[in-house]
């Protein structure tokens, strides 16, 4: 399956605002986010701290709704679905 | 009416059309890109789809939380410069107690949870402004 991850803000800029990540069909969120990290040198460091738990500062939306970090490895995915990866807001 | 827009906003254009014959006031927050030490300009970036609805969501908590009409809120994304909009929020009611407080409540839940963001540019560099998060650490 194809699954949309778009990035915003300083990870648009690690990452590139949109990239198209082929996966196995059983493939959640967790790994998703695993392959995407690695599609940038300095990807990993951008998203995981060094015992490879998501950095507390990365926001996740699954099709524009957020998914909290205890629920990443829960996330199933679908081909078709968007991730969008990104720093605390700041509009306004 | 919500809108993200890469053009420049006219709150008095935005009040105009708020009004209606019921309203005893129009609550109007204008946001600024304010001189910070030494400031050029600002860029705003937003992921639009999820911005616009959860601009809709705000307002729809506004709507159900006090006894108002409307909320109307417009953004902007894009280069902006000093004393430019950044944002205008609109909250039309029968009386101004209600219209007060509801829209500082517009306002403080779009810093925390509208995927927006903001870098600012200066002679030395440039730097994302840090955002609020709603995660622990």
């Amino acid at each position: 399956m194809k699954v949309r991850v778009r990035a915003f803000a300083r990870f648009r800029e690690i990452f590139g605002s949109e990239q198209v990540i082929d996966l196995p069909e059983e493939a959640g969120l967790d790994v998703l986010l695993k392959k995407f990290a690695e599609s940038r040198e300095e990807g990993h460091a951008a998203l995981f701290d060094g015992d490879g738990r998501l950095l507390s500062h990365v926001v996740l939306m699954h099709n524009r709704r957020r998914v909290e970090d205890a629920a990443v490895g829960g996330t199933a995915l679908s081909d078709g679905d968007e991730v969008a990866v990104f720093p605390p807001v700041a509009g306004g | 009416m919500i809108t993200i827009t890469h053009d420049e906003i006219d709150a008095g254009a935005l009040i105009r059309a708020a009004q209606t014959p019921e309203m005893g006031a129009l609550v109007t927050f204008v946001g600024v890109v304010r001189d910070d030490d030494g400031l050029e300009t600002m860029e705003l970036e937003a992921y639009e789809e999820a911005a616009h609805e959860e601009l809709s969501t705000i307002r729809d908590e506004a709507m159900e939380r006090y006894a108002i009409d409307s909320v109307d809120i417009v953004h902007r994304i894009g280069r902006l410069e000093v004393g430019e909009t950044i944002l205008v929020i609109v909250v039309g009611a029968g009386h101004r107690k209600e219209a007060f407080p509801a829209c500082e409540y517009v306002i403080d839940r779009l810093k925390q949870t509208v995927p927006i963001w903001k870098k600012e540019y200066r002679a030395g560099g440039d730097e994302w402004v840090a955002g609020e998060t709603q995660k622990s650490a």
